[in-house]
This record gives C-alpha cells, structure tokens and sequence, in this order.
C-alpha cells in the first residue's frame, strides 16, 4: 500500500497554488536564465573551438618598423637566440647569458593597414578600420553573412561593428578616398573582440573595425603598412604555463634576432595573452561563473523559504504529528513528507527552468553575446555542466537545508507533539517590555515571534540590495565616468608624433595657441602578488605610462621642484596600488631588461590612467635622449600645422569615452532588464514571507476580529512590524551592498589594465532602497486583502 | 486478523509504576507506584478525577512516554529495554489510539484519513467495511471540515481500528462530544471490541462508563484505589449520566 500521505502534495500544491506559483516562476526564471548561459556557454564555446583549429589562429604576433628579409626570418625561425646578441648583451651587462633551448617556428607575414572608415561620405573619419588581405593563410574568418570580397570596391567588415553603426551588406563605406562596396559580415577568429590593442581595456566596436579586401586593394589603401608577423610554433605549448614559457623563450630569440638586424621590435603579443582572441571566451566564463554563485545563493533563500513554511506546517500540525507518530508512523517517514514538496517544486521549476534554459533563454543570452563580441555562427549543445549545476546542485541545496531544518523540528517526542510542546528551550518567563501603548507592544511581540522569518528576510534583502547596487551602479559608474572624461585629458587634443624631426630633419613645432611640448613612455609595474586579486589576471605585469612635462605646464600643473627619482603618481595609479608620498614603485621595460625605481613625491589629481610624472628634464636624462627630446604636444586647440602623416595618433576625449559607450551599447537594455526582474524578485521574497507571518497568526487575527478589532487596526499589528522590517533592512542592506559591490569591483579591476572606480549617483542609491519599497507597498495590499478574508470563525476551530 | 496473544501470564502487566514531574519544592509525583494487570480482549476502563495521572498511565502504556520507576510488560515484553526505533514499532504493529481531540488530517478526506492507518499495518482490516461499520459510507469523501465533531472521532476510530490493534488505546475519547454522540462513540468502540477482539483501554473521568466496562480501575493521587471485575456488564446504549 502506498503512503496515504502523498495524496497530501498535489492538494496542497492546488491549494497554495498562488505560493507554490510564485516560487516555481522563481526558479523557472532564475534555473532557465543560468542554465541557458550555460548551454549558450558550451554552445558558443564549442564554435569559438571549433574555428580556431579551422580558422590557423596564430600562436602570437609580432610588428617590426621595417620589412623583414628572408634572412632574418629563417634565422627567427631556427628559434635560436643570435650568439652576436649574446656576445654584445654579455659584454654590457659584464654578466654570462643564460642558454635558453630552441624554440623553432614558422613565420608568416601578416601585413595590416589602419584605414580610416567614412561611412557617411563627408570626409571625418567615423571609425579606425584594421585591413587585411583577402588571401591569407592565417587568422581566417568565418563569414556570419555574404562573402568574401572578390574584386578592388568589395569590402568584408566585422558583424559586430556593422550591428553596432547600423552598416550591412550592399551599404558602401568609404576608405583612403575610396568607395568599398559591403559584400560580406565576417568574424575574424583573432578578433573576436575589437580591441584595438590588447592593453586596452576594453573593445570598441563602434570606433574600430576589421575589415577583408582583395590584394589589389589593399596595395591601394594609402595608410602605412604595419609589418605585421604571425608565429607558429613548430611544437605546440600545452597549457597556459608552457604557453608563457614558450612566449618568454621567443621574444629572447626574438628581440636578438631584431637588434642585430638593425631593426625596432614595435609589438609582440603571444596569442594567449592577446585580449582580442581571449577576451570573449573568458568573459563568457565569467558569465557562468557569476550565475553560478547568484543561483546558489537564490536556491538558498528559497530553501529557507520552504524551511520557514514547513516549520510553520509542522507547528499548526503538531497534534496531527503527535498522533500519527502515537500510531506507530516513523520519524523517517514524516521527515520524507515533509520534505516531498520542497523537493517536487524544485524539480518541477528544474524541469521547467532547463526547458526554457534551452529555447527562449538561450536565444535571449546568443543575442546578448552577439550583441557584445564577433562570434561565429553556432549550433546548441547538450551542457552537463548546466544539468549538474542548475538542477543536480539546487535539488541538493533544497534537500540538506530543508532535511537539516525538519529532522531538527521533528526530533520531538510524539507527547511534546500531542502537547504542542516544541520549544527547544522552556522560557521561563516572558520577554518584559517597556511601558509602551498596548498596540506597540502587541507590534513587539508579533516582531519577536516572526524573527525567523526576518532574518531570512535580511538574507534576501541584502542579496537583492547587492544585485540591486550593481544594476544601478554600474551604469551610473559608466556615466559618471564619461562626464568625468574631459577631466581625464590634460588638454582637450593630446598629439603623440612619429618622431621629432620632419622628412627634412626639422624640428616639429606647432604656432597653435597654447600648444605644449610632453614627452611620455610605457613602462610596466608588477601587479600585486597578494590574494585573490591576481587570479584570472590576463598577465602579471600592466602598463604605466611616465610622462615628462615642462616647467610651470599648464596641462601637467606640478608646481613642487622635483629631484631626479622623486616622481608624482596620478591619483588612480595610487588608488589601485594604494601608494602614497614617500613610497618606492619600480617599473620596468616591456621588451627591454632595463628597470627604473622612482619615489613618490605626491599624488597628481589625475585619473585618466595609470601615469607617473616628472620633469622633462629628469625624464631625458633618467632614460638617456638627449636634451630636449620631446615625444608629442598638449593643446587646447587642434593642431592643424603639423602634417598628419608626422602624428602617430591623437587622444581626445572621444578616446576616453569610448569604452564607455560601448558597455553602455552592449549592457545598457540588460540593466533594464535585470532592475525589474530584482523589483519583482523583491516582490516574491516579501510575499512569500510575509505571507507565512499572516498564515502563522490567521487565528489570533480571527480572534482580535470577534473581539471587535477593525481590519485596519489588525493590518496595523500584524503588517507594520514587517513594514519597519522592510525598511530598515532595505536601508541597511544598501549599506552592504554597496561595500560589496565597491570591493567586487576592485578586486575585478585589479585583474584588468587600468583602474575605474565603482560609483552611485544619489539618484541610484534612493532607487536601490526605494525598489525594495515599492515591492513592499506592492506585496502589503496583498497582506491587506489575505488579513480581510480570514474568517471569525477561524479561531473557533481547532480549539484544544 | 493479527494473531492474538495466548501465552501464558496477563496479556498487559503494570509493576511498580511511577512517574514525577518537575523538581525540588515543585516537584509532582503523578504515579506513586502502580501494579494491575489487563487481561487480552478485555474492555478495561482508568477512571479518575482530573490530575489522578490517568493520562500520564495511558501515554506509558503507549510507549509515548516513560515511568522513573517500574514496568510495563505487554504480551511478556517489557516496553523499559526499547529504544525508540522498537517503541515507534511496538506502537506500529500492537497499538491503536483515539484521543479526546480527532487530529485528522485537513487536506485527506476520510477514507484517506482512515488508510493512514491501514498503511502501518500489515493485516489491516478492509476499509470498506469499516466504514460501513463506523456508518461513514455516505462521506467517505468528505473532509474533516465537513463533518461534524462525533463523525470525526468516528474516523479517529477507523483510523486506530483498522489497524486491527492488539490494545485500542483511548484518551477521554467523548470528552468533547455531546451525550447522544458521546454514547454512539462509545458503541463503536463497544462493538469494535466485540467483532475484532481488540483489548481497549480507555481513559476517562465519566463515571457513567465503567458499567460499560470489563474491568474497572479507580485511579486517585496517583494510585490504584479500586481494580474490579464488573460482572454486570451493561451496553452503551443503555447508559445514562
């Protein structure tokens, strides 16, 4: 015979309909939208796997100022370190080399030009465009629409950045003057993010673009060639470590083969560390990572939800439980009833969760994916991961909470059921209270005999509060960060110059009002070793940029004379590195052996990067030019009496603001979205609380009824304590969750190049807690209605 | 049916019971050393005023709650050396209880409220007949709510008998229904006792009842003041208080 008992689970399922509708459209939501980043996850996974095995994505590039001969190559590629290089690197340094093994490769050529893209026809430059040829045997593309370019006017760009300008095939851009004909929609499989350069923090696909034509278009394009070349190794690196290893060994070889050539070794990036090819498929990590975490803490609090419930059930049911445990029922076996509806609704919003995980919310994440990186076309697979995760660990979750919370409420004897005796602990007299009015201390006391449910109220709140934080912070952070932008330029055009000198060996000088001479150089500061904050970091070193200014500067406005070695840091360079006057930083040469310490002297309000500023002066001779070098100008107004083929690139605030709008472009719809789903997760957790509060007390309230109280007075007493509850937590809970957020946010950007601080307009701060409000206000007409409909006779029944 | 008890010795022997609660100045003794015995199939009434310690005797017999001193042997087994694994058994396979109040379950109709008790049984008795026998047919669908108080201590009793119980044990079973109901009840119990030849063991402070009764024993202070055989056995419904 099977358990009678069971016949309990539907009807109460049917009964509580709305509770248990609520709960399951809960996890339907939160299991679909985290399973459907894990399915879109593996999915787009596979198809980024997938194209870099067909797509010969390189192993690491590097450019060169010249044209290398077939000599140089055939000697970089033996993977031999040059013994001339050796012999004069030795001699220097007075120290003997250490042998590293061969690291043969293959070269490729892999030339580029950086156009310049017009779409509209007027002459002003709309975005960059990186061109390559159409008949390369490296880095290939998928084509996510159309075709190859396959004559001189055709052009193949980016998906992403078409999407992001509103450019498709047939349109036309123009390029070096000419008109280009869109033929095709491409992904290249090294840029699945536009990121201009890797060191950039983040991808731009509205001001750069890639782009494919023909040879014979290409040798037309007017802009200068980058000698770009492409590494093989001839041994493949297995794993991250060896890939370092391998890189480390290459660039020795690498750099002597390029010296003793005569020739400047411009950029060397090994694929691994290349953010353009690594950026989206880490970011799409991340992703899983964070929901992972989110639906884990969301399982929990549903669990102590059920927990709270069935706590409730087992005290209303206690004489039930004395009798059937008086009759012989087991422990065990009241434990597994009671845990039955837990468990059937976790797995009902599994079954449904995953369903959706599969269809509607995977198309939903695609398209958030495709909206923020060039990915290729995919096809859906089956992710064990997203089983194991969203449904195996959730049914987990909700079993060992829930089992802890019922055997612990069951472990009574059948007579302390009988005697509805299930208080751990005999208070020996009641809580005293202060002299207040009777409806104030009836309030105190419902507050106290619901702590329970508020502290899984505070768990709640606290965790809405903190998405909550991030939803509104992190636009604002965005925001407040482009309205800061122009502060963040020393002046409104900075120009940095291919060199000082014109064709005629000239000195470039500018008439431009206010222009001002600076010098600047990269080096590069270890990150910090200490904790978490190094994980994930996408290399061990990040790039400082050292400035030289002139006396009285009107850009750089350092008035303290400043010694040789004493440097000023700029203000987000000493927040990330928490580095204060008086403090030693030691930076060293990217491609170079030399290194440099400095002492900060004092902290320049500057936060556009991560910068150190000195004196022109201690600049050129700390780094050995000769007086007067200079490297570029500072100016107010644009220069317009230096030919553009002197300047290397100019830094406006456009520049600063880009990053900006493109999270903005590629985040700013799902905040939206993610606020309201917060506002009705609020919703949830305070109705399914609160309603466990009013279903506790359904027969005191019956009472107060008979015995004359108004519904608005008993409301009074039973919604206010929540009411104030609500409110504080919600303020409080803000307090916590904005310091989480600011420490998550930090401890992310020290992962990343660059610093950006977390921040929330007052505007932000009020919403956060007024959301959880409104929720309230929402749910409390509900309370309202359910304290209306209890019937007087309800504390007639049941009496014992 | 179960098999029946035919061994040698009383088929229910309390010894020496006593129980206390509380301690120091407050300290209660509720049983001060009890010795009777029941016989197997008897009708056997506890009467007593309230705090003679009828109820606290009843829940020891029960298995649900435990003496300080003495001994309850049921079929020759002392219920002392059980752990609460073989008490829940114990209870299980040999016990059925009805209590003053019916603690049925809301949301299972009552023949559902019935089969609650016949799943904790391997021998149960049909569940059809007795709800014909506890003239609950026509509401076998019913839920609790729907019925009023003495047909829900009606299902209360289905609910212990079809167990087929070796001891029908019953807590002031009447104490909450009115004269006419509370004599139906009792007529139930009567006529379960005869048709399945359950042992019944019912606590109760209507003196009304022991004439109903095989066995009577007065409880007062915690302490067997009478134990008699009634020869004069009446039948419920002849009873009148």
């Amino acid at each position: 015979m099977k358990n009678p008992l069971i016949k309990r689970i539907p009807r109460e399922l049917t009964r509580d309909w709305h509770k248990y509708l609520v709960i399951i459209v809960f996890m339907l939501l939160m299991i679909g939208v985290v399973s459907s980043m894990y399915v879109a996850h593996d999915s787009m996974m596979a198809a980024i796997e997938d194209t870099r095995s067909t797509g010969n994505l390189e192993d690491g590039r590097f450019e060169v100022n010249k044209e290398l001969t077939d000599d140089i190559i055939e000697k970089i590629e033996s993977g031999e370190v040059s013994k001339d290089w050796i012999a004069y690197t030795e001699a220097l340094t007075g120290e003997d080399f250490e042998e590293i093994e061969s690291i043969p490769v293959e070269i490729i050529s892999h030339f580029f030009k950086n156009e310049e893209e017009d779409r509209d026809g007027d002459g002003i430059k709309d975005a960059t465009v990186r061109v390559y040829k159409s008949d390369s045997t490296v880095d290939l593309a998928t084509f996510n629409e159309g075709r190859a370019p396959e004559n001189e006017n055709e052009i193949a760009i980016d998906r992403m950045h078409a999407d992001n300008v509103g450019l498709k095939t047939g349109d036309t851009i123009m390029l070096s003057g000419r008109q280009f004909k869109i033929v095709g929609l491409l992904s290249y499989v090294n840029y699945t993010t536009l990121h201009e350069s890797t060191t950039d923090l983040m991808f731009d696909a509205f001001g750069f673009d890639v782009a494919m034509v023909t040879p014979e278009a290409f040798e037309k394009l007017e802009a200068p060639l980058h000698y770009n070349y492409v590494f093989m190794y001839n041994e493949k690196p297995d794993g991250n470590v060896e890939k370092a290893d391998f890189a480390e060994r290459f660039l020795k070889v690498l750099i002597s083969r390029v010296a003793i050539a005569g020739l400047s070794l411009e950029d060397f990036v090994p694929e691994y560390l290349n953010q353009s090819s690594n950026f989206a498929p880490s970011d799409i990590e991340g992703d899983t990572a964070g929901a992972e975490v989110l639906i884990y803490i969301l399982i929990a609090v549903i669990a102590f939800i059920f927990a709270i419930t069935i706590s409730t059930t087992i005290d209303k049911e206690a004489s039930v439980i004395g009798t059937l445990r008086a009759s012989g029922y087991t422990k065990g076996e009241l434990v597994r009833h009671y845990m039955a509806m837990p468990v059937v609704v976790t797995i009902i919003g599994a079954l449904l969760g995953n369903l959706g995980g599969y269809t509607v919310f995977k198309e939903i994440v695609v398209y958030l994916y495709y909206n923020s990186y060039s990915l290729p076309k995919y096809t859906t697979v089956w992710s064990g991961e997203a089983f194991i995760k969203t449904t195996l660990i959730p049914l987990i979750l909700m079993l060992v909470i829930n089992l802890f919370v019922i055997i612990n409420k069951l472990k009574f004897s059948p007579l302390r059921f009988l005697r509805h005796d299930l208080k751990r602990t005999k208070r020996a007299k009641a809580v005293r209270l202060p002299s207040w009015s009777f409806l104030a201390r009836f309030r105190l006391r419902v507050l106290f005999q619901n702590i329970p449910n508020y502290l899984v109220l505070i768990f709640g709140i606290v965790f809405i509060e903190i998405m909550l934080c991030f939803a509104f912070g992190f636009p604002d952070s965005l925001n407040h960060y482009a309205e800061e932008a122009p502060g963040m330029l020393f002046s409104k055009y900075q120009y940095s110059l291919t060199g000082m000198m014109d064709e005629k060996g000239k000195e470039l000088t500018t008439a431009t009002e206010g222009a001002e001479k600076f010098i600047a150089t990269s080096l590069e500061q270890s990150r910090l070793s200490d904790g978490e904050a190094m994980r994930g970091a996408s290399s061990s070193t990040e790039g400082i940029t050292v400035y030289g200014y002139i006396k009285d500067s009107s850009y750089i406005t350092i008035r303290e004379a400043l010694e040789e070695g004493n440097v000023y840091v700029s203000a987000s360079y000493a927040d990330k590195y928490s580095l204060k006057e008086g403090d030693k930083i030691s930076l060293s040469e990217k491609y170079g052996s030399s290194s440099y310490t400095f002492t900060v002297a004092g902290v320049f309000n500057y936060s556009g990067s991560l910068a150190v500023f000195m004196p022109i002066e201690n600049f050129n001779r700390i780094f050995g030019n000769k007086e007067g070098d200079f490297s570029g100008y500072f100016s107010d107004l644009e220069i317009k009496d230096i030919s553009s083929k002197y300047i290397a690139n100019v830094l406006t605030e456009e520049d600063v603001t880009k990053i900006t709008n493109q999270l903005m472009h590629s985040m700013g719809g799902f905040m939206n979205i993610f606020r309201y789903a917060l506002l009705v997760m609020s919703i949830a957790l305070i109705y399914l609380l609160s309603k466990i509060i009013i279903e506790k007390n359904e027969s005191p309230i019956s009472m107060a009824k008979i015995l004359g109280f108004k519904n608005s007075e008993i409301s009074s007493l039973y919604m206010l304590p929540t009411a104030i509850m609500v409110f504080v937590f919600a303020i409080l809970s803000f307090a916590v969750g904005k310091a989480i957020i600011s420490w998550v946010f930090r401890i992310f950007m020290m992962q990343m190049d660059g610093w950006f601080t977390f921040y929330m307009s007052v505007k932000g701060m009020i919403l956060t807690v007024l959301f959880i409000i409104i929720g309230y206000a929402v749910v409390s007409v509900t309370d309202f209605i359910r304290i209306k409909k209890i019937p007087l006779d309800e504390a007639l029944k049941n009496i014992e | 049916m179960n098999e029946r008890y035919s061994g040698q010795g009383p088929f229910l022997e309390i010894s020496g019971l006593k129980k206390s609660f509380g301690s120091g100045e407050a300290k209660q003794d509720v049983l001060r050393g009890m010795d009777f015995t029941v016989n197997k199939g008897e009708f056997c009434v506890l009467l007593g005023p309230s705090g003679s310690g009828k109820s606290t005797l009843l829940n020891i017999i029960g298995g649900i709650d435990t003496p300080d001193a003495g001994y309850v042997s049921i079929r020759g087994d002392k219920l002392a050396g059980m752990n609460e694994k073989a008490l829940t058994l114990y209870r299980r396979k040999h016990l059925g209880y009805v209590f003053q109040m019916y603690n049925l379950i809301p949301n299972l109709n009552v023949k559902e409220n019935i089969e609650v008790g016949a799943y904790l049984s391997d021998n149960p008795l049909d569940v059809n007949d007795l709800l014909h026998t506890l003239g609950l047919e026509d509401h076998k669908y019913k839920y609790p709510n729907q019925l009023s108080g003495g047909q829900q201590q009606r299902v209360s009793i289905g609910r212990a008998v079809v167990k087929n119980p070796d001891i029908l044990m019953c807590d002031e079973p009447t104490g909450a229904l009115d004269y006419k109901t509370s004599k139906e009840i009792l007529g139930l119990i009567e006529d379960c006792n005869k048709k399945y030849g359950n042992t019944v063991i019912m606590v109760t402070h209507n003196e009304a009842i022991r004439h109903m009764a095989d066995h009577v024993i007065r409880l007062r202070d915690g302490i067997v003041r009478h134990n008699d055989i009634n020869t004069e056995k009446v039948s419920a419904s002849e009873l009148e208080w």
